[in-house]
């Protein structure tokens, strides 16, 4: 683990700690490690109640040294235990990996939501994935946000199929798609006809699929998809038309440009920018 | 409820060794005492909810306990790994705590490793690892129940390691006197805690009787009372102990469990106390403040938190779990928790 990022870890939770706290926090750091785990689990008791804010320098500075890693919105208790997490001596991989594990067994949901924030902090990642894709099977609402939204883990770490199980999770969780770090890096084919299939299901059933999720299949654009953008465009949703406009431009693929060129107007929005993904992207967790 | 003595050779809190010639438990039906205590709040300091059902939940709530505190204990079935503790204790902070608020009740608890499977040494050994990632958690508002049993050697080594652990974590002592040779068990664990620099106004001392109650006062510790039917401190004998003593550091508890006993020992007991004539301050103060100041020491317990608990969401979810099963509807009603 880079020392920079704990580095710029700490300096955010000495902006939101009094020195009591702030010492309270770097004794415990440097103690041995069943005092640095206890810790842990004892920060609501030392620490106050604050939500993290951090400025666009020290949010942009978390994001260079690790891509995709965000602590916006947290509680300082999660920030300050994430913290003493990367403090934990790992030089023994075996007593680290213990300790870990024995984290997790003993946590209630805060922790969990800590460590499953940390993943992407601890050592020896590929010891967690097992961890991480449990908690995409979790139907705890806060550890699922806590794998699945803003963290650079699964992008990093996930196969192909538990990397779609996680998106399909999403969905079906009704939380917004683009809060998935490494959401387009990680589009793949298989993934694209999962989502076609699972909205021909959902049609069936006289329900809806949230517009954001068809970004995922522009690059997989078949007779299938095409089909699926014509049942979009001819809906009365607005949102289920500009997406189809957004999937067939974006595709490049010639049966879809055929398609989207019956909608000038729609096809026009996409062209000068007025319809982006963006106007898709609400933060609303259904919590 | 309470229709039989408690003769069991494995007695869960107290055991009944002789016949009282005075009664010394009256039952009373709730008709018959609701009045009495209307409008009161009592907060329960010693019960097992892992081991009762909703009725009882419910019926507690409708009683007036807005706030009760699990101590962890034997369940009955010895476990037999150190997994077994850990989904014990974590339920302790978790799933039982989110059913109690289901239910209306403010569930606090306390962690210890109780003094029966502490002659389980080697798994004794283990539990105590990993204790104090629990006892930090939030609502844990003591250390206990730990202390005698059978006053074995291995019990009186964890009782003085968990006494240890409380004075690290700043957290009060909830101590088990034993049902044999409760005297000088009783005796001999406030000299332990003594001997340990413990506070005595951070201890309380369970199970109290008539013969213990005046050493554990004189010296400074609480005196928790537990109310359990048809044994030799059946709630007639408590009000006199506290006509006696007065309201000071005396509290009353069920520690309602697995074993014939009454969830609702604390509303009848405050009843009976009514009917007697004691006032009303000395009431609240054994049947709701004393328990709320002497665990309050924790730091973890606000009496704000019992109204919103009132406030409950029946289709609340632990974990995506709902109290509620197939096809069942919550009352909206806040005034009845009757699920029909």
């Amino acid at each position: 683990m880079s020392d920079f990022i704990t580095k710029s870890i700490f300096e955010i939770l000495s902006q939101y700690t009094t020195e009591t706290e702030l010492a309270w926090l770097e004794q415990k750091s440097q103690a041995e490690s069943m005092e640095v785990m206890t810790a842990f689990v004892a920060c609501p008791r030392f620490l106050s109640k604050k939500i993290i804010q951090p400025s666009s320098g020290d949010a942009t500075r978390l994001h260079t040294e690790l891509p995709g890693f965000s602590v916006q919105g947290w509680s300082l208790v999660r920030l300050a235990r994430v913290w003493l997490l990367t403090q934990l001596d790992s030089s023994d991989k075996e007593t680290y990996v213990n300790h870990i594990n024995t984290l997790f067994d003993t946590a209630e949901l805060n922790e969990l939501v800590a460590l499953y924030s940390a993943l992407p902090l601890l050592s020896y990642s590929d010891q967690w994935l097992f961890r991480a894709t449990d908690a995409v099977r979790s139907n705890m609402g806060f550890v699922f946000d806590a794998i699945a939204l803003r963290n650079p883990y699964p992008e990093k770490y996930f196969s192909e199929a538990a990397w779609n199980q996680l998106v399909m999770k999403t969905i079906f969780n009704d939380k917004p798609v683009h809060l998935l770090e490494g959401l387009d890096n990680r589009a793949n084919e298989t993934l694209a006809f999962i989502l076609s299939d699972f909205a021909h299901e959902r049609w069936a059933a006289g329900r809806s699929v949230p517009a954001q999720v068809w970004r995922l299949v522009s690059p997989f654009l078949n007779e299938t998809l095409v089909n699926d953008m014509r049942h979009l465009l001819e809906s009365d949703v607005v949102d289920n038309q500009r997406a189809a406009a957004l999937v067939c431009i974006a595709s490049g693929y010639e049966p879809a440009l055929k398609l989207i060129a019956q909608y000038p107007e729609l096809k026009n929005q996409v062209s000068s920018g007025q319809i982006t993904w963006a106007d898709f992207e609400t933060n609303d967790l259904n919590a | 409820m309470c229709l039989n003595h408690n003769q069991t050779p494995n007695p869960s809190h107290f055991e009944d060794s002789d016949a009282a010639n005075a009664p010394a438990h009256r039952d009373i039906a709730w008709n018959d005492y609701k009045d009495l205590i209307a409008g009161m709040r009592f907060f329960d300091p010693h019960i097992h909810m892992v081991s009762r059902t909703t009725d009882d939940y419910q019926a507690m709530y409708q009683a007036g306990i807005v706030a009760l505190i699990e101590p962890a204990f034997w369940v009955g079935q010895p476990r037999t790994g150190l997994s077994s503790f850990k989904d014990y204790y974590s339920s302790l902070v978790g799933w039982e705590r989110f059913r109690s608020s289901q239910f209306g009740i403010k569930h606090y608890c306390t962690m210890g490793l109780n003094s029966r499977e502490a002659n389980n040494e080697p798994l004794a050994e283990q539990v105590m690892e990993i204790l104090p990632l629990y006892v930090y958690k939030e609502g844990v508002v003591g250390i206990g129940e730990i202390g005698f049993d059978d006053q074995t050697p291995a019990e009186e080594k964890y009782f003085r390691l968990q006494l240890e652990l409380a004075k690290e974590a700043k957290l009060p002592v909830q101590i088990h006197t034993p049902h044999r040779d409760k005297k000088k068990g009783t005796e001999r664990s406030m000299a332990i805690a003594l001997e340990h620099g413990i506070d005595p106004s951070w201890v309380i001392v369970d199970h109290n009787n008539e013969e213990t109650v005046k050493s554990v006062l004189d010296q400074g510790f609480w005196a928790a009372f537990t109310i359990y039917p048809f044994t030799k401190m059946g709630n007639e004998r408590m009000v006199k102990v506290v006509e006696q003593y007065g309201p000071e550091r005396i509290m009353v508890n069920s520690a309602a469990d697995w074993g014939i006993s009454d969830p609702l020992a604390i509303p009848k007991t405050a009843a009976l106390m009514k009917m007697r004539g004691i006032s009303t301050d000395t009431i609240v103060k054994v049947t709701y403040q004393n328990a709320i100041d002497a665990f309050g020491k924790s730091g973890q317990i606000d009496v704000n938190d019992f109204d919103q608990s009132a406030n409950n969401d029946l289709t609340a979810k632990f974990h995506g779990n709902s109290i509620l099963r197939g096809g069942q509807q919550p009352v909206a009603n806040k005034n009845s928790l009757l699920i029909q």
